[in-house]
């Protein structure tokens, strides 16, 4: 059954098929758990055909299928004697057989030929038959009669023949104004899904932009650059160039075009470089990338949010502290680059925030399953981050 | 009388350095004790010294600047000192003690000396005067430190080996959990592991909210759950975003996706 699409229709069957299952749970599951949840197949099961055919019998085609009735009726009449009512009577049976037979037709699923096909046939077909049927009644069921008679032979040729060309005509209209309506409701989805896609894209992009430089590291810094201004020291230039450095980097930007290993590589150097003029008794790093790859197209900030989760969760909580080496190869079509701390390790229950879920995001939209991301514990402690891109053009 | 002591904990030791040296030039008497690089060796040194002043950092590695307060707070004048402005507010309210946001100038320090000095002079037992008020401050920054996580630490991450490393798989990315014999297998996005916890240790550990025990030996993650089929003697089968394989639940179980 195919018929004309709402803009309902095209996001119902979706939203049935693919259901966000809605559970609502009140206190853990091991005690008393109401959990209610949609099903999906009473959404996804099959209409029986007596529904399917009222619902391709839309009022619309219903009047569609009368106002002609009553045309080819008001045009024969001049050349019928039967009284105009009669003839109105018979047109307005023949539509409607017509009609049903389209779509009938339309819900015969056979192998052989295309659908479009059968129905414009069956509606070819269906015309003199359903004429010759109308006129029965008139003759008492007599066949002979009907033929024998000259003028209801005329008639019926009439009445078949306007049937045989306007019927296949408008069930050719009828069809593609289907096709239209499938396209239209098809490109709603595909809107739809774009918008949604879109959205989510922005939604990370500004939780990026709100998360990147946070007050709590940038007045932390500030106050180490301030107190290295203040003693006059000569180090001050130095950690204001990588403040920069970061800072510049680290400024919204919207467009992710340029972005290269090697600028994300900057940034993360100078942020390295800031928490080891913190904590210099602390954090160790190094930074170690053949240069020839450097020209490779990176997403950004990727690299920055695995070094600040190596920092968060691995050195700033530990007395000790430990390193932090960057590292990156080309291994054929594939980029391979990683983050390995000495840290105190990830806990179990340690939230992982924000940054790596929207990474994990970021990473699924722009390669689709072609990235990939993990961490492994390292011995005897620390967490080694490993992320695996696609080579996809170089920008220099 | 002997000079006014004095402790400073901090782990960045440039802002250690500039708060001693702006001390030094405001406050020549002010004899600084010791210095600290976490909430533990605050704690430590100021036992040994038992200094009249600490200047506490708050977001320091390992023991915090509020939970070292806690230790020491009855004995001496607390100033904290941080880079999280939003606390400063509230502890202003109490009037309790001082709070210095980073980065300061020396105008500001200058009235925290001031501030201090006035209260060591006024009582001469030297005793802080207002404990109440201080326990108040630290309860409240506690509090808002605590709702800065979650309020139960349930399980974020899943440590499974995969040949000789050990994997940390973020709990969202988990399909199911199935009992093995006496290991756990995982199957998540990226892969399977088989781990050493069982069912029941992880049912308890997981977040309800996301788990759901379906069976006796399988956890489902609800955010992924595509489809629930009847099946025959009232059990069910649940099939997962992405997954072929389809999952028992049991009759005991069902009642946790029971139709609308």
């Amino acid at each position: 059954m195919q018929r004309p699409f709402s803009l309902a229709d095209g996001v119902v069957p979706t939203a049935a098929r693919a259901p966000d299952p809605v559970v609502r749970r009140a206190g853990q599951w091991r005690g008393a758990v109401r959990g209610v949840i949609v099903l999906p197949m009473s959404a996804v099961a099959p209409l029986s055909a007596a529904s399917s055919l009222l619902a391709a019998l839309t009022l619309r085609r219903v009047m569609v299928a009368i106002v002609l009735a009553v045309s080819v009726a008001a045009a024969l009449n001049p050349l019928f004697v039967t009284p105009f009512v009669v003839l109105l009577g018979r047109t307005l049976v023949i539509a409607m057989v017509l009609l049903l037979v389209f779509i009938a037709a339309g819900l015969w699923k056979q192998p052989w030929l295309p659908a479009w096909l059968v129905r414009v046939l069956a509606v070819a077909v269906a015309a003199p038959i359903a004429t010759f049927v109308v006129y029965l009644p008139a003759v008492g069921g007599d066949v002979s009669a009907v033929l024998a008679h000259e003028g209801r032979v005329s008639g019926f040729m009439l009445i078949a023949g306007c049937g045989l060309v306007i019927g296949p005509l408008l069930a050719l209209a009828a069809l593609y104004r289907e096709r239209d309506a499938q396209a239209h409701s098809q490109m709603l989805q595909f809107e739809l899904e774009k918008s949604v896609l879109e959205r989510q894209a922005l939604d990370t992009r500004l939780q990026l932009l709100h998360a990147q430089i946070e007050p709590h590291f940038l007045f932390n810094t500030l106050a180490n650059v301030q107190a290295l201004v203040e003693s006059g020291s000569p180090q001050a230039a130095m950690v204001l160039k990588s403040l920069i450095a970061y800072l510049r980097a680290a400024m919204p930007r919207l467009s992710e075009d340029q972005a290269t290993l090697g600028t994300e590589l900057q940034l993360v150097r100078a942020y390295l470089e800031l928490m080891h003029m913190r904590m210099p008794d602390r954090l160790a790093f190094s930074v170690q990338v053949p240069p020839e790859i450097a020209g490779l197209k990176f997403p950004s900030m990727a690299l920055l949010t695995l070094v600040e989760n190596a920092v968060r969760h691995g050195i700033d909580p530990s007395e000790q502290g430990g390193r932090i080496d960057v590292g990156a190869a080309r291994d054929g079509a594939s980029l391979r680059v990683w983050v390995a701390d000495t840290g105190v390790g990830m806990s179990e229950t340690a939230a992982a925030g924000t940054g790596l879920a929207n990474l994990r995001a970021r990473l699924k939209g722009f390669y689709g399953d072609a990235a990939r991301l993990d961490l492994l514990e390292q011995a005897p402690h620390g967490v080694r981050a490993e992320l695996v891109l696609p080579v996809t053009e170089e920008t220099r | 009388m002997t000079a006014t002591t004095a402790l400073i904990a901090d782990d960045e030791p440039l802002l250690r350095e500039r708060l001693r040296t702006h001390l030094a030039r405001l406050w020549p008497e002010l004899d600084i004790v010791a210095e600290a690089r976490n909430g533990r060796e605050a704690v430590e040194l100021f036992d040994q010294h038992q200094p009249d002043v600490v200047f506490l950092d708050v977001h320091m590695p390992g023991m915090n600047g509020i939970d070292a307060a806690r230790s020491i707070a009855r004995r001496a004048q607390v100033v904290f000192v941080t880079a999280f402005e939003q606390y400063a507010v509230q502890a202003f309210d109490q009037g309790a003690l001082d709070y210095l946001v980073k980065p300061f100038d020396e105008g500001r320090l200058a009235d925290t000396v001031a501030r201090l000095r006035e209260r060591l002079a006024g009582s001469p037992a030297s005793a802080p005067p207002a404990d109440g008020a201080l326990d108040a401050v630290i309860d409240r920054l506690s509090t808002e430190l605590r709702q800065r996580g979650p309020a139960r630490a349930w399980l974020q991450w899943i440590k499974a080996s995969v040949g000789t490393s050990v994997r940390l798989i973020p709990v969202e990315q988990v399909a199911y959990l199935r009992a093995d014999e006496k290991y756990t297998l995982v199957v998540w996005e990226g892969g399977e592991a088989l781990i050493r916890k069982t069912i029941r240790e992880l049912a308890d550990e997981l977040d309800p909210e996301r788990f759901a025990q379906v069976h006796r030996s399988v956890i489902v993650n609800l955010h992924q759950v595509v489809q629930v089929n009847r099946a025959p003697n009232e059990t069910a089968e649940i099939q997962l975003k992405g997954r072929k394989e389809m999952l028992p639940v049991s009759r005991s179980f069902v009642h946790v996706f029971r139709q609308m």
